[in-house]
């Protein structure tokens, strides 16, 4: 029971039960103006009857079509804690890939801590799966060493023999990636 | 990109310029590839630039500008490295050098924006671009960055001209549409409504239509403009056929972006049958959508209420069939929940909640019909037993627990727990839950419980009881989560947190300290438990405020990792209490996250709306604007740059640098009222700390209008104060004005006739502050909602009513100072009876500061938080009269020692001293006492509270285990320590005050 529509910026002032979660970064304000400005549909949140925020999802399309990269890209997914198991996150993420769809994406993809493993999970049962392995690319800020991301895909239908996903058979740096 | 992206024309437009430039380097790499000389010569000053060598720039400047006089472009790098070094008049003065050449040169017009921007004169490139397609008027790029340097700085009329200039030059689309945009960004900030409506949008709308008839039209975002410019219009009719025609086939890129706007417009047009049947049809594709069930039910009472009936033949509506009627609903609404029922797993709780929420509005209307939906006691708990294991029940629930009969709360409760499975009651006498589902559910009934104010009901023995019970539960529950990461809650986590809320009703109703530090003791051992809990996190912040320990805060605060926006939302907890509680350097340090944000905001927004232009989301434009205004009117970054000007001035002027000259550095202007008073937005996020309380003892709306109003007298109270500190500054030194132009723009020069209103003002203000809070004692705030101000407390030391008798003396003094010695027995009079009242103040203010802050009674201590604010009061009174009193001496010093000198002369025996010059003598003599006596009071209060054995009295005659003791015993040294703390700061900063004294000397 949700009410879902497009993230506008009056909701940064209420997203804070989503954001005060350890694994959620709270971006400057020029980043999220960013996505507004230029990717709107892909920013979206979700609403409790209550007018609480629920979770939001933003998101991004980039890449080249003649190189067939063109793609939708998970940039933020978080779900505040008492709205987890809901499937709140699985409807945003195919919201996405809907959007991205439409776009006439090859396939879309995101990046996740190698720890996370909830997460990793997650993006597995929703028919994610891990294209390569970004080394260090998430820098630790406490003294802690930085952490690996898993680059994880899922092809979109335009993307017909799957070539987008194949798995790359060594890890990447962040520099190489694009 | 594919075909009928909404990006396509729009992003094809943008020039290749137009990116917004981070790297100065990427000037030279936009350009391509033919290499210029010139580029070759420049590159490495752009190098040390990017990487902030700032100084081998300017060398490297100098040494190409010897040899290439006319480089423009080499001056304009070396002024960005002047100001990037600070010399911002150097950097002025040679940018403008290049300015008035009007360039035409690219690497010159890029470095001159950058630089621009970075002096915060964003007015300036618009000057320059102006000049540049004077000079080359078919130049698309330099017309399109005109059109954005107008855009930065919000000139909407010049926009709209700048954009048909560029689409005569090249007709793309989105150059025509920025025109389009900017009447519409005229209308919108126009002051006079029926312009907007009468010339800008229409104009704005023909403009469109040309391009309709036309058949130009070509994106997404030039529907979504055109959709715009009629719905500001109110032509919904005709923004209807847009949506709905071939036009809105355009609008692809937003999920369900015309089903969303027609049923905007339906309702705009209170078209019902359609809106009915639009969201019917919405809830057949999505029976979880919450939206649509409420316009599907407010449009059936509506069709009701106009007793609609279908038409003889066709179609209900242009959306399809209409539910007219209750039972029509009613078998909707029961269709839904059978497909969910029908469903093996993955059921949606949307079908559920609308039903309860039909039967409120049934009831709302005394439908006799909401019975046939079932009774709400009854679907309640059937929603439980369904979804009782979700964390979310209770938010889903709590919404509707007003349709249950007061008598019923029992019975509802005691039905639900049958459907909590719990193992067999343990010898304490508590079951509990075998897994992560019991226990949610089991959790879910407590909160209810306490949503419906049983909690509330106990007595003080019951209420302990219940904590027993929540603190056994959630000890039970941490063996579920024994594998969970650092980042992750223990499932059984809010038990705890309940526990703490139940301690914190005993403490309010009973005064008993004790359990507060129970409280604290808990929270701690929740926190070793669960180390990314937020709500612990927070709620353990206000309970060390409350306290007034600000020392474990700051940890506290700063492993939120609270960021930007936060700063605005959340920041109040930390700036509220850091300087009262005189943690000084905690104070500075979180007014300075706030205002590092608040500061970059505008320049940060200007380049979005310029982004949102260039890819063609126009609707955002407006929103940005709003938002950005909403940040530069915030209430919390008044406050904290009010605040961090005081505590710099507290702090250090008079001690590290004379006061004027720490007003001129910090640019204050005592003539200047910057703060928005009448648009002031309460940015607070004041429900961040989750409570489950009863509704009537939740925030309210008129909750958070006292606290907006409460710290809107505050904060004027501490501006007026402020701005008369840098009066009295400027009376110090009446010539700083001669010196350059520049120091008047500044203000330091502060006209004497700004005292005296200034003064009346804050007169005022008192009086308005005191009526406000006689008035606020019948109503406190709920206790996790916002805290109280700083001015009751203020108020009830007498500081307020002891600066403002300080700040009225050199008015006094500039009388005397006029009138001389020789003519003045009555006004000498007056002043010395203001410098001998000055001192009793003072002193009432000490007298409030005395006592100890830990309190040792019948082996329980109580903390008397109060005499650390009170003390700060004490400090913060001491620099304003020291401060007065330096002015005071400038005046008295040249009097005395004319009078000395006419002495002198006529070699009179007798001297007597005026009345002024005595009083004065006197008055500093007592300040000399007054900061003797809270130095060795502060002294003293340290002392005791070293002293102090506070972990084995906490201990005595309470019952807590030995585990629990430890915590809590950690809560108290934490509050111990940050007394003492505070003590210290207070302490030296008195004691560096006390060194100043000698310069009151006459």
């Amino acid at each position: 029971m949700t009410t879902v529509r497009a993230f506008t910026c009056d909701d940064l002032f209420k997203f804070n039960n989503i954001n005060l979660d350890p694994l959620t970064e709270t971006y400057g304000i020029p980043f999220y103006l960013q996505y507004l400005a230029h990717w709107p549909e892909y920013f979206i949140v979700a609403e409790a009857p209550g007018g609480e925020l629920m979770g939001y999802i933003m998101g991004k399309a980039e890449g080249s079509v003649a190189r067939e990269e063109w793609h939708g890209h998970v940039t933020a997914l978080s779900v505040a804690p008492e709205f987890r198991r809901l499937g709140l996150a699985a409807k945003l993420m195919e919201m996405l890939e809907e959007i991205s769809e439409r776009k006439g994406g090859f396939f879309v993809d995101l990046f996740v801590r190698v720890s996370n493993q909830v997460a990793v999970n997650m993006y597995k049962q929703l028919g994610y799966s891990v294209y390569r392995t970004v080394i260090e690319y998430y820098s630790a800020s406490n003294g802690e060493p930085d952490e690996d991301a898993y680059d994880m895909r899922k092809a979109l239908s335009r993307d017909t023999e799957k070539k987008s996903i194949i798995p790359l058979p060594h890890p990447v740096r962040p520099e190489d990636i694009e | 990109m594919t075909p009928g992206s909404r990006l396509k024309s729009f992003r094809s437009a943008r020039s290749a310029h137009a990116h917004q430039l981070i790297l100065l380097s990427s000037i030279m790499a936009a350009r391509g590839h033919v290499q210029d000389p010139n580029d070759r010569r420049l590159r490495p000053i752009y190098d040390y630039l990017d990487n902030g060598n700032n100084k081998m720039a300017i060398q490297q400047a100098d040494k190409l500008l010897k040899k290439h006089k006319d480089l423009h472009c080499a001056k304009v790098l070396k002024a960005i490295g002047l100001q990037r070094t600070g010399k911002q008049d150097e950097a002025f003065a040679l940018a403008q050098e290049v300015a008035v050449l009007e360039p035409t040169d690219d690497n010159s017009l890029q470095a001159l924006t950058i630089l621009y921007r970075e002096m915060h004169r964003p007015e300036l490139v618009t000057k320059l671009y102006e000049a540049a397609v004077r000079k080359v008027p078919a130049s698309e790029e330099y017309h399109s960055h005109l059109f954005m340097a107008y855009a930065r700085v919000g000139e909407y009329k010049k926009m709209q001209q700048a954009g048909m200039a560029l689409y005569k030059i090249v007709p793309k689309n989105p150059y025509y549409f920025w025109s389009v945009m900017s009447l519409v960004m005229q209308a919108i900030s126009a002051q006079d409504e029926k312009l907007s409506q009468t010339m800008f949008l229409p104009l704005a709308e023909r403009m469109v239509e040309k391009m309709v008839k036309e058949e130009k039209i070509e994106a997404e975002a030039e529907v979504q403009l055109y959709f715009m410019i009629l719905e500001r219009l109110g032509k919904y009719v005709e923004a209807l056929e847009v949506v709905r025609g071939p036009l809105g086939e355009k609008l692809t890129s937003e999920l369900q972006s015309r089903e969303n706007k027609c049923m905007m417009l339906y309702r705009r047009l209170e078209r019902w049958p359609e809106c009915n049947a639009l969201s019917s049809k919405l809830l057949l594709k999505n029976p979880d959508d919450w939206q649509f069930y409420l316009l599907y039910f407010d449009s059936l009472f509506h069709l009701i209420d106009q007793s609609w009936t279908p038409p003889q033949e066709g179609d209900h509506s242009a959306e399809g069939e209409v539910h007219a009627s209750v039972s029509q609903t009613i078998s909707f609404m029961e269709d839904r929940i059978a497909t969910e029922e029908a469903k093996e797993s993955k059921h949606l709780r949307g079908p559920y909640l609308a039903r309860l929420e039909l039967i409120r509005r049934l009831r709302e209307r005394s439908c006799p019909e909401a019975q046939q939906l079932g009774e709400p006691l009854e679907l309640m708990f059937q929603f439980f037993v369904k979804f009782g294991d979700k964390p979310c029940c209770i938010t889903d629930l709590k919404i509707f627990l007003d349709l249950l009969a007061p008598d019923q709360h029992v019975q509802f409760i005691n039905r639900l727990m049958e459907a909590v499975p719990l193992g067999s009651p343990g010898e304490d006498g508590f079951a509990f839950p075998g897994d992560t589902r019991a226990l949610q559910r089991h959790l879910c009934v407590t909160q209810l419980s306490r949503g419906l104010g049983q909690q509330h009901l106990l007595n003080t023995e019951g209420k302990l009881g219940l904590i027993r019970e929540l603190k056994a539960h959630y000890r039970h529950g941490l063996q579920f989560g024994k594998s969970c990461l650092k980042t992750e809650l223990q499932f059984s986590d809010m038990y705890c947190l309940m526990a703490a809320h139940v301690y914190i009703d005993l403490w309010i109703e009973t005064g008993d300290q004790s359990m507060l530090w129970q409280c604290l003791g808990l929270l701690e051992e929740g926190l070793s438990h669960s180390s990314s809990n937020a709500q612990f996190k927070l709620l353990l912040l206000l309970l060390y405020c409350r306290l007034g320990a600000f020392e474990p805060v700051v940890d506290l605060y700063s492993s939120l990792d609270a960021k930007h926006v936060q700063h605005d939302t959340i920041g109040y907890l930390l700036t509220r209490y850091a300087e009262s509680l005189g943690q000084f350097a905690a104070a500075s340090q979180s007014c300075n996250f706030s205002l590092r944000f608040f500061h970059s905001n505008q320049k940060d927004t200007s380049e979005y709306i310029i982004q949102a232009y260039k890819y063609g989301a126009f609707e955002k434009i407006p929103e940005f604007i709003a938002f950005r205004n909403r940040l530069n009117h915030s209430l919390h970054f008044a406050q904290v740059r009010t605040e961090r000007m005081l505590l710099d001035l507290f702090l250090e002027a008079d001690i590290s640098s004379p006061l004027e000259e720490s007003v001129k550095s910090m640019s204050l202007c005592p003539e200047e009222d910057d703060i928005p008073w009448d648009n002031l937005r309460d940015n607070r996020d004041l429900t961040v700390l989750v409570s489950w309380d009863p509704k009537d003892r939740q925030l309210n709306e008129e909750h958070q209008q006292r606290s907006l109003e409460d710290e809107t007298l505050w904060l004027r109270l501490r501006s007026l104060t402020l701005r008369l500190i840098g009066c009295v500054s400027a009376l110090n030194h009446p010539r700083a004005t001669r010196n350059s132009e520049k120091t008047t723009e500044n203000g330091v020069a502060a006209k004497p006739s700004s005292l005296q209103p200034l003064l009346s003002q804050l007169e005022n203000t008192l009086n308005q502050a005191t009526q406000f809070t006689e008035k606020q004692t019948q109503g406190q705030y709920p206790f996790l909602g916002p805290v109280a101000s700083r001015l009751t407390q203020a108020l009830s030391s007498g500081c307020c009513h002891c600066q403002l008798s300080s700040l009225q003396l050199p008015l006094h003094l500039q009388e005397l100072e006029t009138a001389g010695l020789d003519e003045s027995t009555e006004l000498q009079t007056q002043i010395s009876n203001l410098f001998k009242s000055l001192a009793v103040q003072l002193q009432d203010i000490l007298e409030k500061c005395k006592g100890d802050l830990i309190e040792v009674k019948d082996g329980q201590n109580k903390t008397q938080e109060f005499l650390l604010e009170n003390l700060v009061y004490f400090v913060e009174t001491v620099c304003i009269v020291l401060w007065v009193s330096n002015y005071c001496g400038s005046v008295l010093r040249p009097l005395k020692s004319s009078l000395q000198k006419k002495k002198k002369k006529k070699k009179e025996a007798s001297s007597v001293t005026p009345p002024v010059l005595s009083a004065y003598q006197e008055f500093s003599g007592s300040l000399q006492s007054l900061l003797n006596q809270a130095l060795e009071l502060i002294k003293s209060q340290e002392l005791s509270l070293t002293a102090l054995k506070l972990g084995e009295l906490s201990l005595e005659g309470q019952t807590q285990s030995e585990a629990e003791g430890t915590f809590t015993k950690t809560a108290i040294d934490k509050v111990q320590s940050s007394y003492l703390r505070s003590l210290q700061e207070i302490g030296e900063l008195l004691k560096k005050r006390a060194d100043t004294l000698k310069s009151l000397k006459i």
